[in-house]
């Protein structure tokens, strides 16, 4: 009975080392493929673009400006009932958004919406032996699937994200104006903004979008049975995805605090 | 041509071949049999480097396919051609683009409209001529396979692998996908190995026999001698008798 329970505990920790030098491995090839991109990665590249960027306009834009409104709602409360001063409710609002919030926002809702769909679209090659046809033919999967997913994703996360700082920014400066009666000229103060809170937050807009096709193309190409499978491997890409967003948030934040924001 | 010794493969801690010794003269034209999940795709793609062997030894040409890297491997497999169980089309291309899709990537300096005459071509050539435009939601099974045999034909490779040629396809259109695998044959003296659960339409094409049963073999050798094999698995299941060890 606890040999057993031992010896699955054993598997799962196995299974797990394997798998993260597995992702490692397709990175690793990412990152070389990216220096091989030729003509047909690049028509590739324009149509994943579209994919990514174009179909998650709507959703960012809903999902980020309602948030932006309910955030600088919940904060003027919060003043109104203390100071009633709400004239550092902009600034520290417009900082907080470029090099915190938008950048985990827009990646953790592309995690989701595009994480899934290259889990999807991966494991369904993959059930259907669609990718060892590629390698078949001498295709290397993660150079021809991956790559353009890839370069696309972190354009596209990079350009998501400065339009979704300014659809929040403007959301929120609208709740400010219409509900509190705080003065735009109040809310769009720029100068709390420093070049490394700009740096910090693009840096982590681009690692972000890179992160996300290699950890649920590495879920889409490592997918096994059916169906259920694919199912299986686009769970795993949405809550692998998320995880490492979260985790490379939290350490570029860091080396950000350490570094260019120190003093801030 | 191609030697296998004493071949093992391990999927998920789940042994699927064990000590596969099997010897592939040129121009030879073997079937693979067996029951269910015996090992008989997953063969079929070790000898095209697609899976590594755990232990034992394989060669094509010559040359230890375990052994090269991924990139290497890509220069063996310039001699082998694969239908795959699941036809494997690539739903992101038109059926034209799948048939030249292994041409063009064998032939990167080759002009548009050659691959274009070629695939054509290899469409006419398995009766699917005006198609070219379609994509694979569009065809019928049978129209599905045989643009996979199609374009694991194209390059004329010295080594063919037909997984399931045949697979839930009605009696006429399995005898007109033999016939054509027969005249692709002739044409190129082709080094052929043939995966199916029609056993006698696969015994009228095939000159040799291995069968597979949990990854290990039962019986290797001409196709005449299958009758007389006195291996209990190999005789209940070419018999198809429900009395037995299977």
């Amino acid at each position: 009975m606890i040999s057993n329970f031992l010896a699955s505990v054993g598997a799962f920790v196995l299974g797990m080392i394997e798998a993260f030098f597995q992702a490692l491995s397709i990175a690793g090839r990412t990152f070389r493929g990216v220096l091989h991109t030729r003509g047909r990665a690049r028509g590739e590249v324009l149509h994943q673009m579209y994919q990514i960027g174009n179909r998650s306009l709507l959703f960012v834009t809903v999902t980020l400006g309602a948030l932006g409104m309910v955030l600088v709602f919940q904060v003027c409360l919060q003043i109104n009932k203390i100071t009633g001063d709400q004239s550092q409710v902009g600034p520290e609002f417009l900082r907080g958004m470029v090099h915190a919030f938008v950048p985990i926002l827009t990646a953790m809702m592309l995690a989701t919406r595009v994480g899934a769909g290259i889990a999807a679209e991966l494991g369904s090659m993959t059930v259907t032996e669609q990718v060892d046809a590629l390698r078949m033919t001498g295709v290397d999967p993660v150079d021809y699937l991956i790559v353009p997913r890839f370069l696309a994703s972190m354009i596209m996360t990079l350009v998501l994200g400065i339009y979704a700082t300014v659809i929040v920014v403007l959301a929120g400066a609208l709740m400010a104006h219409t509900a509190f009666d705080v003065n735009y000229a109040v809310f769009f103060v720029f100068e709390k903004i420093t070049w490394g809170d700009l740096g910090v937050g693009l840096t982590k807009l681009v690692v972000h979008g890179g992160a996300i096709p290699i950890v649920s193309g590495y879920c889409g190409l490592s997918t096994t049975g059916g169906s259920e499978g694919v199912g299986t491997a686009t769970t795993r890409a949405v809550i692998n995805s998320s995880l490492t967003v979260i985790i490379l948030d939290f350490i570029i934040s860091a080396i950000g605090l350490m570094t260019v924001q120190s003093g801030t | 041509m191609i030697h296998c010794d004493g071949l093992s493969l391990q999927l998920t801690h789940r042994p699927v071949l064990s000590d596969v010794t099997w010897h592939i003269e040129a121009g030879s034209v073997w079937g693979i049999i067996g029951p269910p999940a015996s090992g008989k795709s997953v063969l079929a793609k070790t000898l095209c480097g697609l899976f590594t062997p755990r232990q034992g030894r394989l060669t094509v040409d010559g040359v230890d396919l375990p052994g090269l890297p991924e990139p290497d491997r890509v220069k063996v497999r310039r001699k082998m051609g694969m239908l795959f169980q699941n036809n494997a089309l690539f739903d992101f291309l038109r059926v034209r683009e799948n048939v030249s899709f292994p041409l063009a990537r064998q032939n990167p300096e080759m002009p548009h409209h050659e691959l274009v005459a070629r695939a054509q071509e290899r469409l006419r050539a398995v009766g699917l001529s005006g198609s070219e435009e379609k994509w694979p939601s569009e065809l019928s099974g049978g129209m599905k396979k045989r643009v996979g045999i199609a374009r694991a034909t194209i390059c004329n490779a010295p080594v063919l692998i037909y997984d399931e040629p045949t697979a839930g396809l009605d009696p006429v259109t399995t005898s007109k996908i033999y016939d054509l695998l027969t005249d692709l044959r002739r044409k190129h003296a082709s080094t052929v190995i043939a995966i199916s659960s029609d056993i006698p339409a696969l015994r009228r094409f095939v000159d040799h026999i291995l069968f597979l049963h949990e990854g290990r073999i039962r019986y290797c050798g001409p196709e005449s001698g299958l009758e007389a094999c006195q291996d209990p698995v190999v005789y209940q299941f070419v018999r198809g008798q429900t009395e037995g060890p299977l």
